[in-house]
């Protein structure tokens, strides 16, 4: 694994090995940022399933949508931060609230979840509400309840229990309004005075476990690092760097890990993934579900278990299948039936590494064919955080698309856009890369001839030529952009926005650091997890204290006050 | 100038020929003059049914077909005996199945228990001289030998003599077993719904997809599914298990053969093949079977024939226990089974010198298939994580 780094290390371009040698091997110390405004994002509904199965349990069904966030700046986690409630947003929030709260005081599971037992179960027990709600309180809203929200929960707990004669109807009342406060359904970036910064404030200690837990476990802060705020631990070096190795090594780290990739990759595409299965008998939602799980896998397996060099997911053999998987790769899996295991394709096959996975190239072709525009923009905007312009709206596809044209294959199809030129200006930056991945159709089964015509699926990257999909995958390998897009678009996720102008250099001495690492991603986490720029903040904008009230519009707010 | 395109043509066209085998090759995998992956190349049996030859008139049952077990009943009551036992009429046709087949002298079941009934019309069995098969006996012209009984032999579509098929003899005439017929089509959707009794081919040693002479078939039962595409359709290149008990696979007789051009012939031998269909199921030993498979050239489907001797018990357990279907199949089961008795033309017993077996051949259609042993299983490093 370390030769592996190494040789990779030597491989790259002159300008990251110089920004390696000049950033870290040098010693060079983490830049200093000035901070951001304190914030709040919405919890995602995978953040939002993962904190109420870790306080209760997976037993807890969660069946329900919320409404979307928008995909900013390449991911979902930067949209969070805009994210709006409206009224009916607020509606399915309850809806959910009150089946989970029902769910964790029905008679199959309070004597576990409710921690204490009420003298008279027919009617109010106000100190074990609060009993109840103090250690519930802390998980969900990842610090201890203040004073004013415990009594509110109590006392609407004790009203309702004593209305309809049970002490668990109070119960799931009161934790129904928990999960529809602004404290749970938004992660807070709460400060405090802090005279050692240079804004002269600082994210709280549990501010700082929630941010922290949700970039590295996608999920609410565990008791250990509660307690690690709470002690003060989290604003010391040692115990933040404690705490950070610790999640680090925690079976956890697979779940966070996804999420960023799902992120990243923009795989919620997968929900509205449609195929022509008259063309792709194949293709299946079952099988689309399985391309998307086995990404995922790859990369998890790729850099949480093995923690191999992150560019080697575009060139690595090593992946898993499950049946639908085998009969789009026709390869034999041994357990037809159902589940994963574990395959590396032969070293002579075509294909290699995520981008020849069914999951990208179904996910970027269109539901009857392939598409070397779509992959090609995929590979440019998702691995190499290149822009490619969107298409001018008054395309003449009718050359494209003729049925009577003598172009057979997509290559031949494509040149048409060479002739027109609105239309070469972006092609010629897409598809001489999504060419490359023509001898896959559009769910990614392989082929060589399209309409009884040879497939060239020669090309270039940035210069880089390549001859098929392998090494084109080999040429991804060896991009410095596409370390760097990752490096750029982890901080982005982790801190829920775009790089400040302020931050660049301490971008690059993440990527030259990342570089230094041999490209481990888990050195990666660490090195974001442990700065202080993850945390700085500045003052909070217009006085607020550090929760942007612009967050919920005027009509929820009200409701959500009542 | 038209010299010169011609010239070009004529010099151009076999390498672009030249150029589309390759790729054809290329894309179909099997198609290559090379190895499969392993040496191995793998079908499940999609369909599986009697091979019937069809003359557009039906020239080969000139009493024409038979009727049905039900029709025979019918028109031995009396109108007051149709009131009676239909409830004044409230049993509609499709329902009174299990009336007919309980038309014994004393209530028993005629199917299961056939020879209770004598007066029943014979059974209408194929007199034209044109069948599908092979020559299993060894003769021309139907002569007993040691393995087989006197009987009429066939000439194949194509002219060759000595085809042994008395199965189709057997119902050739009957409704349900024709093209379309209900007893079949029936027994092919239980078997692609149900999951069982799924044939197994592998072909080992393979060094040649197309072109090899010495190649292993063997014949298992998987204990997969077939998975099905969106219009019901079986999905090709799917993983299959092959079923497995402590001392090896329950089934797993295997067969020399040899492929020329993407054909695969069989030489001749006993195989144990499991059969589900119209709620019944067999195991029967098809004696001296061989069978013949064509490839396709995109190497995903393959289709042909299977010949051999089949168990006459087993079968007449099948057709005695077809239940409802017999009603639409359209035959007497008293007459069936004494006609089979008379067919029947393989494998004498040594006391009775009654042959036990009949001649038959069945026309199959299978897919591509990954045929998995449990070694594969156990070797293979499963990811439950």
């Amino acid at each position: 694994m370390l030769i592996s780094r190494m040789k990779l290390s030597f491989s790259r371009t002159a300008c990251v090995a110089v920004a390696v040698f000049a950033l870290t091997a040098c010693g060079e110390s983490e830049p200093q940022t000035g901070g951001v405004p304190p914030d709040m994002r919405r919890v995602t509904v995978e953040q939002y399933r993962n904190v109420i199965h870790d306080v209760f349990g997976e037993h807890i069904e969660i069946a329900s949508r919320f409404d979307p966030l928008v995909r900013t700046d390449g991911l979902f986690a930067i949209g969070a931060r805009n994210a709006l409630v409206t009224p009916s947003g607020f509606e399915k929030f309850y809806n959910v609230a009150r089946s989970v709260a029902g769910q964790v005081v029905n008679e199959d599971n309070r004597a576990v979840l409710v921690s204490c037992t009420p003298e008279d179960a027919s009617s109010a027990d106000d100190a074990c509400s609060r009993h109840f709600f103090s250690e519930v309180g802390r998980y969900l809203y990842r610090r201890p309840l203040t004073e004013s929200e415990m009594e509110t929960a109590v006392s609407a707990a004790n009203e309702v229990a004593d209305q309809f004669g049970d002490f668990y109807t109070g119960i799931e009342f009161g934790l129904t309004g928990l999960l529809v406060t602004p404290s749970f359904l938004f992660i807070v970036d709460e400060t405090e005075p802090d005279t050692s910064s240079p804004s002269g404030q600082r994210l709280t200690g549990y501010a700082k476990a929630a941010r922290l837990s949700f970039f590295l476990w996608n999920s609410a802060p565990d008791e250990m690092l509660l307690k690690a705020a709470e002690s003060g631990d989290l604003h010391t070096e040692k115990g933040m760097t404690r705490q950070v190795d610790r999640m680090l090594q925690s079976q956890f780290l697979a779940r966070g890990v996804r999420a960023f990739f799902e992120d990243f990759l923009d795989l919620e595409k997968f929900e509205t993934l449609e195929k022509d299965t008259i063309i792709y008998p194949a293709y299946t939602v079952k099988a689309a579900e399985s391309a998307k799980e086995q990404l995922l896998r790859t990369i998890v397996d790729h850099t949480v278990n093995k923690d191999a060099p992150y560019p080697e997911i575009f060139t690595t053999r090593s992946t898993f299948v499950d049946s639908h998987l085998g009969r789009v790769y026709r390869v034999p899996v041994t357990r037809p039936d159902g589940g994963w295991e574990s395959y590396e394709f032969p070293e002579n096959d075509v294909r290699a590494g995520i981008l020849t996975q069914m999951g990208f190239l179904s996910l970027y072709s269109h539901p009857g064919r392939s598409s070397a525009t779509l992959r090609g923009k995929a590979v440019r905007e998702l691995l190499l955080c290149q822009k490619v312009p969107d298409p001018p709206g008054d395309i003449d596809f009718s050359l494209f698309n003729d049925p009577n044209a003598p172009s057979r294959t997509a290559r031949q199809r494509l040149t048409v856009h060479a002739t027109v030129p609105s239309c070469a200006g972006c092609h010629k930056l897409t598809d001489p890369i999504g060419l490359g991945f023509e001898q896959f159709d559009g769910i990614g089964q392989f082929r060589v001839a399209e309409q009884g015509a040879v497939i060239d699926v020669s090309g270039d990257l940035d210069g880089n030529q390549f001859d098929n999909a392998k090494s084109l995958a080999q040429a991804m390998h060896d991009s410095p952009g596409v370390p760097a897009c990752l490096t750029n678009q982890l901080y982005s996720y982790a801190a829920g926005r775009a790089p400040e102008r302020d931050e660049r250099e301490f971008v690059r001495y993440l990527e030259a650091s990342f570089a230094e690492s041999g490209y481990s991603l888990q050195a990666l986490l660490r090195d974001i997890a442990t700065s202080d720029a993850f945390y700085a903040v500045t003052q909070p904008e217009n006085g607020d204290d550090g929760v942007r009230a612009a967050s919920l519009n005027d009509k929820t707010k009200q409701e959500l006050g009542s | 100038m038209k010299t010169q395109q011609n010239q070009m043509k004529r010099e151009f066209l076999p390498v672009l020929a030249a150029t589309v085998a390759i790729l054809t090759s290329a894309v179909t995998g099997v198609a290559a003059a090379d190895a499969p992956p392993n040496r191995t190349l793998g079908f499940v049996v999609r369909d599986w049914m009697p091979a019937v030859y069809e003359s557009k008139f039906i020239d080969e049952c000139p009493a024409g077909l038979n009727i049905s077990n039900d029709e025979i009943w019918w028109r031995s009551l009396s109108k007051a005996e149709r009131s009676e036992k239909t409830q004044d009429g409230l049993i509609t046709t499709l329902d009174r199945w299990f009336l007919s087949k309980n038309r014994g002298p004393n209530g028993e079941d005629v199917c299961i228990n056939p020879e209770v009934i004598k007066d029943d019309p014979p059974l209408l069995t194929v007199e034209g001289a044109t069948s599908f098969g092979v020559n299993l006996d060894g003769n021309v012209d139907g002569s007993a030998t040691p393995k087989s009984c006197r009987h009429d032999n066939f000439s194949s579509p194509a002219g060759v003599p000595g085809i042994d098929n008395q199965l189709y003899r057997l119902i050739g005439c009957v409704y349900g077993f024709r093209d379309q017929g209900v007893i079949e089509i029936n027994a092919n959707e239980m078997r692609r719904t149900s999951g069982l009794a799924m044939i197994l081919i592998e072909v080992t040693d393979v060094d040649d997809a197309r072109n090899d002479d010495d190649v292993t078939v063997t014949f298992y039962r998987s204990i997969d599914q077939f998975p099905l595409d969106s219009s019901g359709q079986v999905i090709p290149y799917s993983s299959y298990r092959i079923d497995h008990k402590d001392d090896g696979p329950r089934y797993g007789d295997s067969l020399k053969a040899s492929i020329v051009d993407g054909v695969i012939q069989t030489s001749s031998g006993d195989v144990r093949l499991p059969y589900y269909g119209n709620y019944n199921y067999l195991h029967p030993v098809i004696r001296d079977m061989q069978m013949t498979l064509e490839i396709t050239d995109d190497g995903a489907d393959a289709k042909g024939m299977v010949a051999g001797y089949y168990d006459l018990e087993q079968y007449l357990y099948h057709t005695g226990g077809l239940g409802p279907v017999i009603t639409t199949g359209n035959f007497s089961c008293p007459a069936f089974f004494e006609a089979a008795k008379r067919m029947a033309d393989g494998y004498p017993d040594p006391e009775t010198g009654e042959c036990t077996h009949i001649s038959s051949a069945f026309e199959v259609k299978a897919h591509a298939a990954f045929v998995v042993h449990p070694e594969q299983t156990s070797k293979m490093e499963t990811a439950e994580r």
